[in-house]
């Protein structure tokens, strides 16, 4: 680890004045969870990082926007845990956070770090995708907007560029849905997932009237699964449906052998899991 | 020397002397230690599994800023001529030379006053490598091409070794051979005969304290404060390597963060002793856990073991072939070999045996001693083999074993009679906490139930020295001078215990002093389950020799015999003041008969018996393979316990890591790389993966040549654990499980092919 220098911006103009288009060993920091461990494993040589920690509003804290949530992207994972609006709105987020990491980390990390890091194993990022969130983004060129879906491109490599920062995630009410996400881990308890799966669906009656599907952990980038939502949208998930859903997620996600689990395992829990995971939120 | 008075010390669960200070943040270790212009290491390692060096260019790392030096094999032969060490093979270079014989090997360090600098300097260095194909799994390694070194290079230290020098055209460095009765006719009389392979895979120790060393080289002495298991080998082994006499090396060890059987014999410290004489100034290195990886792991090891039984459902023969895959160098290995190989039969009568246990060399990390030092990886497959064999005679497992168990005094394997060896209680034990003869519930929804339980048996280390020094002061307090490495087993505690037994004192009074090879005496090394004993009869020999000189002391003074002046009074009547010492010695060798070459056998191969058995209720669900251990009871025979608490915490400390090298642990390798090697990827257990029931104990039993009647209890629950959950695995399934780790999708398989047999 060479020298490096560390800024601490009061304002975010100030935060997008430390941050260079054109540098990639600029970096802003969340919580820094992530970024230490890839300085620590020299993954990442830093000249310049600009810690976030001391802004405010709306880079902070969880609030209601109509029919929209929206979360600074300097909130905590616990703070996130331990909103009640979010425990009403969002039930699956905050019966996520149970099994994400520790204590410690949660306590640090924060919600923009988690998304802008990329990591295809992390929890959140296909919980929000499946909710239809999408991430605010400021630049030296103003603010924009993605859908948490589409903000990542490629292993660790999402659509925020260098010298852009996510500032808020804005997640629709999304009422009358129902999700839940299953982590399923090969190894310990508590570790990364073989593969990560959520499901939000909508019913009509014993119908699913809506869904999404997320993989995750197992691909490079959190997917939808729309062959296997078109299986599923409009009918009654038995045991037939779900299968046939089952065969038709295997065969579109790439999904890759490591020390987790072979691609025909993997392949295999995906099944299972679309079909415990519907008889869960099914059950309502 | 039996105790005279009741006791008062012994069998006491007192808190362990340094708890305050570990918890408080004030323990003493080597990663805080600083000296004045010190200087950092950092070791670049090979990213090739096996390939020659053409050249390596340091100029452009020499050139940073910052940067002391670069070093190589050339440079350390400018101050080590002959640079290659090991414990029963001096087959290791302090850095590649020449070649590389696994990805991970050190092949050149950086020092700098920074270790920042020195770590970014590594990128500089260009090592020109020419690829050469490479050998990974044990078994291809006995007849591939592929050689990992051109001939073998036993220790002069191990006699029984010598016949190797020299021998070329192999990776086989040692075979171990045991024979007892006629094996071949006992298999040809049999009315049943079963044979089955099992394989375990290779794991790391994971001390939470990584490796680290410091030295500092001041003219003709050398000081090296080192995080070591051996302080008393580092010692000898430094002096022969730098072709001086004992009493210039002087080696200091604090407290361990753990060592497991990973930080023993020479690890860094050749290394940082070489740096520091080339820097003339104190050089440290201390690994990350990430390098950890490739300093020592357990042995993988591949077992084929067949079986005899006749009508009566009495085991008459058994043979088994083990290949241990040793890495590319032989560490302990081959004693791992020697000694796992003696107890691979298992813990049963069986009057014809072949055993033959190979150590073989690959381009692997080198594999050493583990916490039972291979014994877990044997008994993982007799034990399983044990069950299998029951379910297709039809016999209950545990009527299995007990019909066939080795009762007291009969001869072991080895010939050695199963004296103080609680086999039969320790599994009596067993089925009563799994109420074994109550039916489970098997299924539910899509949740499997099985339950198993297993038992297995240890050599120990022989015969190997310990001794030990008790100076009482003037004032009648005492210190205990030993070489034992308390690394978080408690033995501080428990060898000030038997000082306070045998002197009437308060263990907590008692002050222990940490090895430093410069005060403290020889100690072989805290190993194997080795401390309690040995180290606990010298301390009790120690400490009757101070009682002797003292009661020597009053008769010169004149006192009669049964008088109560304490020794501090009869050191101010000698002296006429506040002055003077009483010096007691003890050392402790087991007797030991040296195994005969040709056939393993020996009325003496082990100081005492190592036993333990285990049992696991497990939960499988039925559509993914994943195993939940829903109960774990784990009952060693310790001897009498010293102290209770820390008895037990060995054993559940022991239990947690092989319920580690059970479900979850395995280095795992592609292309000779490893490729899980952090531990974000090498998962051990956490706080979640213990069973909700866990429950460890111990047996009554006397160790007769026991300080008090104890034995050591480091190892006692890793050996018979992994079998105990794999039988319940299998109980669960209908179906065998043969490979550690029993990972969901392992089960998953082995369930698919039972299933697909059962259609076929």
């Amino acid at each position: 680890m060479a020298d490096f220098t560390i800024e601490y911006p009061g304002t975010l103009a100030e935060a997008l004045s430390f941050l260079d288009p054109d540098d990639p060993s600029v970096r802003p920091v969340g919580g820094g969870t992530a970024l230490m461990l890839m300085m620590k494993s020299q993954m990442f040589h830093p000249t310049r990082l600009v810690c976030l920690s001391r802004l405010s509003e709306p880079m902070t804290g969880c609030r209601e926007d109509g029919d929209h949530i929206r979360i600074g992207a300097m909130t905590t994972l616990s703070q996130v845990e331990h909103s009640a609006l979010i425990a009403a709105e969002f039930p699956v987020i905050h019966n996520a956070m149970k099994n994400l990491a520790n204590v410690r980390v949660r306590n640090v990390a924060t919600i923009g770090g988690n998304l802008a890091h990329g990591d295809p194993h992390l929890d959140l990022p296909p919980i929000w995708a499946a909710l239809g969130a999408e991430a605010i983004i400021h630049g030296p060129s103003g603010q924009r907007s993605v859908k948490v879906e589409d903000l990542f491109q490629g292993y660790y490599e999402t659509d925020v560029a260098d010298g852009e920062l996510i500032t808020e995630i804005r997640v629709p009410r999304l009422p009358g849905w129902r999700a839940t996400y299953r982590k399923v881990t090969t190894r310990a308890l508590h570790d990364w997932p073989a593969i990560g799966l959520t499901l939000a669906a909508r019913f009509d009656g014993d119908r699913i009237a809506d869904i999404r599907l997320v993989l995750s952990a197992a691909v490079d980038i959190p997917q939808r699964l729309r062959g296997a939502e078109e299986v599923l949208r409009g009918h009654r998930p038995d045991a037939m449906l779900l299968a046939r859903a089952g065969d038709s997620a295997a065969a579109e996600a790439p999904m890759e052998h490591d020390s987790r689990g072979s691609v025909d395992y993997k392949v295999h829990l995906l099944k299972v899991h679309i079909l415990r995971g519907m008889n869960e939120i099914g059950k309502g | 020397m039996s105790a005279t008075k009741a006791s008062h010390a012994i069998g006491q669960s007192i808190p362990r002397l340094e708890s305050r200070d570990k918890v408080t943040g004030r323990t003493e270790y080597v990663h805080h230690f600083v000296l004045p212009g010190m200087l950092h290491g950092k070791i670049l390692r090979s990213d090739r599994p096996h390939a020659r060096i053409r050249a390596i260019d340091t100029a452009a790392a020499a050139a940073l800023p910052g940067v002391f030096r670069v070093v190589t094999i050339d440079d350390i032969r400018t101050v080590i001529p002959h640079p290659y060490y090991g414990p029963a093979f001096h087959d290791q270079p302090i850095l590649a030379d020449g070649k590389v014989r696994f990805a991970g090997e050190p092949v050149a360090v950086v020092l700098a006053t920074d270790r920042h600098i020195a770590q970014q300097a590594l990128e500089l260095i260009d090592v020109d490598y020419e690829e050469l194909p490479f050998v990974e799994n044990e078994i291809e390694a006995l007849h591939s091409d592929v050689r990992v070194h051109d001939t073998l290079k036993p220790a002069a230290t191990f006699p029984d070794l010598k016949h190797l020098k020299g021998v070329r055209d192999t990776n086989v460095a040692l075979q171990y051979r045991l024979d007892r009765g006629d094996t071949e006719a006992a298999f040809a009389s049999a009315d049943h005969v079963f044979e089955h392979s099992f394989k375990a895979q290779p794991v790391m120790h994971t001390p939470m304290e990584p490796f680290v060393a410091v030295a500092d080289m001041r003219d003709d002495r050398l000081t090296l404060h080192t995080s070591t298991q051996s302080p008393s080998f580092v010692r000898i082994e430094i002096a022969r390597l730098l072709g001086w006499p004992e009493n210039r090396v002087r080696v200091k060890v604090p407290h361990l963060g753990g060592g497991f059987g990973g930080k023993l014999y020479i690890k860094l410290e050749a290394l940082v002793t070489a740096l520091s004489m080339l820097a003339r100034l104190p050089v440290k290195i201390s690994l990350t856990m990430e390098e950890q990886f490739f300093m020592v792991t357990r042995h993988g090891c591949t077992f084929r073991i067949k079986s005899g039984v006749d009508k009566d459902g009495r085991l008459v023969a058994r043979r088994c072939d083990i290949v241990w895959n040793g890495g590319a160098y032989a560490d302990i290995g081959p004693r791992v070999t020697q000694k796992a190989g003696f107890t691979s039969a298992g813990p049963y009568d069986i009057d014809n045996l072949t055993i033959r246990s190979s150590a073989v060399y690959t381009n692997r990390p080198p594999a050493g001693a583990l916490r039972g030092f291979g014994a877990p990886q044997t008994a993982w497959a007799y034990e399983r083999h044990t069950d299998i064999i029951a379910r297709e005679l039809g016999i209950d497992p545990l009527d299995f074993r007990r019909r066939n168990l080795l009762r007291q005094d009969r001869p072991q394997a080895t010939g050695t009679p199963m004296t103080d060896a609680a086999l039969l209680p320790v599994l009596d034990r067993v089925a009563q906490l799994l109420d074994w003869k109550t039916p489970l519930v098997r299924s539910e929804d899509h949740i499997l139930r099985g339950r198993g339980l297993a038992v297995g048996l240890k050599g120990i280390t022989a015969p190997t020295t310990s001794v030990a020094i008790i100076n009482l002061y003037a004032d009648g307090s005492c210190g205990l001078y030993i070489s034992t490495v308390d690394m978080g087993q408690g033995s501080d505690t428990v060898m000030a215990q038997i000082v306070a037994e045998e002197l009437g004192l308060d263990p907590a009074s008692i002050r222990v002093i940490n090895p430093d090879t410069d005060v403290t005496p020889y100690d072989m090394a805290t190993l194997g389950s080795r401390s309690t004993f040995h180290m606990g009869n010298a301390v009790r020999r120690a400490a009757a020799d101070v009682r002797d000189k003292t009661a020597a002391l009053a008769a010169a003074l004149g006192l009669p015999e049964g008088h109560n002046v304490p020794p501090s009074e009869l050191l101010r009547k000698k002296y006429g003041m506040q002055a003077g010492n009483i010096v007691g010695v003890g050392s402790f060798i087991p007797d030991y008969q040296k195994p005969d070459p040709a056939t393993g056998q020996s009325q003496k191969a082990t100081p005492f018996w190592g036993i333990g058995a285990c049992g696991a209720e497990v939960e499988v669900d039925s559509e993914t393979g994943h195993v939940t251990v829903t109960k774990l009871v784990s009952v060693g025979d310790i001897g009498t316990p010293i102290n209770p608490r820390l008895v037990t915490a060995q054993l559940s400390g022991a239990a947690i890591m092989q319920l580690g090298f059970t479900m979850t642990e395995k280095m795992d390798f592609s292309d000779g790389q490893l490729t899980n090697g952090s531990l974000a990827d090498y998962k051990i257990p956490g706080l979640l993966d213990i069973p909700v029931s866990f429950i460890n104990e111990y047996v009554e039993n006397t160790q007769g040549t026991g300080p008090f009647g104890a034995k050591g209890a480091g190892e006692t629950s890793s050996i018979a654990l992994s079998p105990a959950i794999g039988n319940a695995v299998s109980d669960a399934i209908g179906a065998e499980v043969t490979e550690t780790p029993l990972t969901p999708e392992t089960v998953f398989r082995a369930m698919q092919s039972a299933s697909r047999a059962d259609r076929s």
